[in-house]
């Protein structure tokens, strides 16, 4: 539960967008995407300053003790922007997983090096499927005092920039969730080409690497996370949906042809407006899905499942259209449309896909009292 | 306050309505005038508006508290500040006089008709031809309307007239509040495609309504209508005119349907079903944030996209009901079937009705985004040089 005011989660989020602003700008995330680590560290150092990693991290150890629902209000910003730094895995997953384990002395200290910004973590969550809500491919077996970690996580995001990962594994059915340094023995990162350059994803192999395990961290935690990074994924890319929206309807009022505004165009308006449902509809599920998360809601999960496929879905659609309606400066590798509609594509598969959410959705609902 | 509240509505509805019967308590069969009655004079008809004016000055929040036990209890005649558009349209745009005179006949019965669309006026209502003359303290109204819903029982109906030929359309109009149950007012059923006979032709010939009820000004009645036209929308963007909208708590109609017809293991089905609740339940999400932005800054564009979205969510669940039911949804003898048939011709209402999805895209597109508006022929020329079919 959170003990922000709606003014303050305005002014963190007011805070958020000017830093973005000076130093996130699309030529800006151009550049970024050319460079090897594909990351700015500086602008999370920043972001560190203001307190936003350490968005969900209690102010004892160094963080500002917010909630979902203020992690979701700074991910439409960020989603707006189309921000690519680690900080659904570093600042929400990681957070949530560690502060729920029972082994207090070393997680507090992992806690407080992530607010500071001084430790990056990524998550190695699922398998080939790519779905957080199946079993994961990495297994732990214990020797002696020892944890040994094997197989493949895929998809993970920010491996090469992490300073660490957490690595669900399976269990006999169950999950248990590890923590293992970068650059522990037999740990090794493939990274990949992937076709939206703003999120790098990796294929991160254990050949018999040593982990510590995230003692009381089970299939239910690692659940609450998963669905807590859902919503903050929804939220991104409901702010994203509204920029490119936003974006578009301004090119439909500037744009020429026939001697008037492509806008007037009824063909176009009606596109519009069928879309404008979509962008609302998406910050309306986010916004419902982290309120009911924060206060514990029955009706969560199924509103957490429900913000999955349609902020990912709607993205989709609302980018697509967005270069259909700019017409061929669209086609063009300069004009930032593309840019939006690729890393929809992302989104559509982060953590699952949106059939999958789907159908949970649906579970929830013939299960729901 | 809203456990107080609570309590003393359960309290009047336990001593006077019998949930069994579903009328008033000892009365053995419902009396539509005379419960109305006792519900206005509770101040529980309309219990967001003032005293003065038969309400209880309640917030919206509390009226639902009232709402929610006439629900329970099966009780009439709640939440007519929301449903009953003529009231609501003398309410906000009546003089004192008016209201003084009608408002409390208005609550207290059926309600009323819209007397808007023509043969020749449709979406483009401007275009309106019944002609309203000046005669005394009266009007004299000649002409027709049609698909005028509820006709036959209505009392009042909000009229739509011409006034001025000499001027572009807009500003020749005037609106009225009249009385139906007078000579020179012919209604004619229609036959709709769901086996309803819900709407009508209305002739008028020679009717009469006095002068004072005109709502707004003379000639000026297109920007009157635009508040009653505005309230008409926002209640259809809430799907009460849909079978399948279920009551809150409920399993979703949908749902039950699948599970009754041993389909909820087909993988392809339950995308389809999970889509459409989905699709539901964001309108209700859309609608909540509308709320709360009109509560906080006293308006939100979000209102204006409900009743589009509606459309789609009723004709959606139609088509998916028929899937569910599969082959046997040609064969009215079930009745799932009769239903899912009869579902999939009402949505029409929501898609045609109170302006078409294709007017709701304009005006969305126009006014809550701001693009450019399109161009009509008819709009700045006198009324009498419009062409028509
Ligand atoms: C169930 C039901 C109940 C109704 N109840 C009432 C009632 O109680 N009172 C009342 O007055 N009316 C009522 N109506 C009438 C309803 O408001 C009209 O049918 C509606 O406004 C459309 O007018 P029209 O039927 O003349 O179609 P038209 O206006 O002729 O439209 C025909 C087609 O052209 C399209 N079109 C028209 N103009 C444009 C434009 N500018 N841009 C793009 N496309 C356009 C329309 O979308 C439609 O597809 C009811 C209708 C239904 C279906």
């Amino acid at each position: 539960m959170t003990d922000f005011s709606e003014e303050d989660r305005e002014a963190i989020c007011d805070m958020f967008r000017r830093l973005l602003a000076d130093q996130a700008s699309e030529e800006k995330l151009r550049e970024i995407i050319e460079t090897p680590s594909g990351l700015d560290k500086a602008l999370w150092q920043q972001m560190a300053e203001l307190g936003l990693t350490g968005i969900m991290i209690p102010a004892e150890l160094g963080g500002i003790g917010g909630s979902i629902e203020e992690v979701e209000a700074l991910m439409e910003v960020a989603g707006a922007s189309l921000y690519n730094g680690p900080f659904i895995s570093t600042s929400v997953i990681a957070p949530i997983l560690l502060s729920a384990a029972t082994n207090t002395e070393f997680v507090s200290a992992l806690l407080e090096d992530i607010a500071s910004g001084e430790k990056i973590i990524a998550i190695a969550g699922c398998g080939r499927s790519g779905d957080w809500t199946k079993s994961p491919e990495v297994s732990a077996k214990q020797n002696g005092s020892e944890w040994i970690l094997s197989g493949s996580a895929c998809f993970v995001q920010h491996a090469r920039n992490a300073d660490a990962f957490l690595v669900a594994t399976a269990q006999e059915g169950n999950v248990a969730v590890f923590y293992i340094p970068k650059n522990a023995p037999g740990l090794d990162i493939v990274e990949h080409d992937t076709d939206d350059k703003t999120l790098r994803l990796s294929t991160v192999d254990f050949d018999k690497a040593q982990g510590i395990l995230l003692e009381g961290v089970g299939e239910e935690q690692f659940k609450s996370a998963t669905q807590s990074a859902i919503v903050a994924l929804a939220g991104e890319q409901a702010g994203a949906t509204r920029q490119i929206f936003d974006l578009t309807i301004e090119y439909l009022n500037t744009r020429f042809q026939f001697g008037q505004p492509i806008g007037r165009f009824q063909a176009l308006k009606h596109m519009a407006a069928d879309l404008l449902i979509e962008v609302e509809s998406a910050s309306s599920s986010a916004r419902h899905a982290a309120r009911a998360l924060a206060s514990k809601a029955p009706n969560a999960s199924m509103l957490a499942y429900l913000a999955k496929f349609t902020c990912a879905d709607n993205f989709r659609k609302v980018s697509a259209d967005a270069i259909q309606l700019h017409g061929g400066i669209a086609y063009t590798v300069e004009h930032p449309a593309h840019l939006y509609w690729r890393r929809a594509q992302t989104g559509q598969w982060l953590f699952g896909s949106s059939d999958r959410f789907r159908d949970l959705y649906l579970s929830e609902m013939e299960t729901a009292p | 306050m809203t456990a107080d509240l609570k309590n003393e509505v359960e309290v009047w509805l336990t001593e006077h309505w019998d949930p069994e019967a579903e009328c008033e308590l000892g009365k053995g069969e419902y009396d539509e005038k005379s419960w109305l009655k006792k519900v206005v004079d509770a101040g529980y008809a309309v219990p967001t508006w003032p005293e003065k004016w038969f309400g209880r000055g309640l917030s919206p929040k509390d009226a639902r508290v009232i709402e929610n036990a006439f629900q329970k209890h099966k009780a009439k005649g709640w939440g007519r500040d929301r449903f009953h558009l003529g009231a609501i349209t003398i309410y906000k745009l009546g003089s004192d006089a008016l209201k003084s005179e009608l408002l409390y006949d208005l609550l207290t019965g059926p309600i009323c008709c819209l007397l808007y669309s023509e043969p020749g006026a449709g979406s483009d209502l401007a275009g309106v031809r019944t002609r309203a003359v000046r005669d005394g303290d009266d009007f004299i109204i000649n002409g027709q309307k049609v698909w005028t819903s509820n006709a036959v029982e209505a009392e009042y109906g909000m009229l739509l007239t011409r006034t001025d030929i000499d001027v572009p359309k807009h500003q020749g109009i005037t609106f009225f509040i009249f009385p139906m149950k007078q000579e020179g007012v012919e209604v004619r059923p229609i036959n709709q495609i769901t086996g309803e006979d819900e709407f009508n032709e209305v002739f008028i010939s020679d009717a009469r309504v006095p002068a004072r009820f005109i709502i707004g000004e003379l000639n000026k009645g297109w920007f009157s209508f635009q508040t009653a036209i505005a309230s008409e929308r926002l209640i259809m963007g809430q799907g009460i005119t849909s079978r399948l909208r279920g009551a809150a708590g409920k399993t979703p109609a949908l749902l039950k349907l699948a599970h009754d017809h041993d389909k909820l293991n087909d993988p392809v089905l339950r995308q389809e079903i999970a889509q459409a609740l989905a699709y539901r339940q964001l309108n209700t999400l859309n609608m909540l944030r509308a709320k709360e932005e009109v509560a906080k800054n006293g308006s939100s564009s979000l209102a204006s996209l409900g009743k589009l979205a509606m459309s789609r969510i009723q004709h959606g669940e139609a088509r998916i009901s028929a899937k569910i039911i599969g082959p046997q949804v040609l064969i009215n003898e079930t009745e799932d079937s009769r239903n899912a048939n009869f579902d999939a011709a009402k949505a029409y209402m929501n898609s045609i009705g109170g302006g078409t999805d294709q007017i709701q895209k304009n005006i969305i597109a126009e006014r809550v985004l701001s693009l450019p508006k399109s161009t009509d022929v008819s709009r700045d020329i006198p009324f009498k040089d419009v062409k028509s079919s």
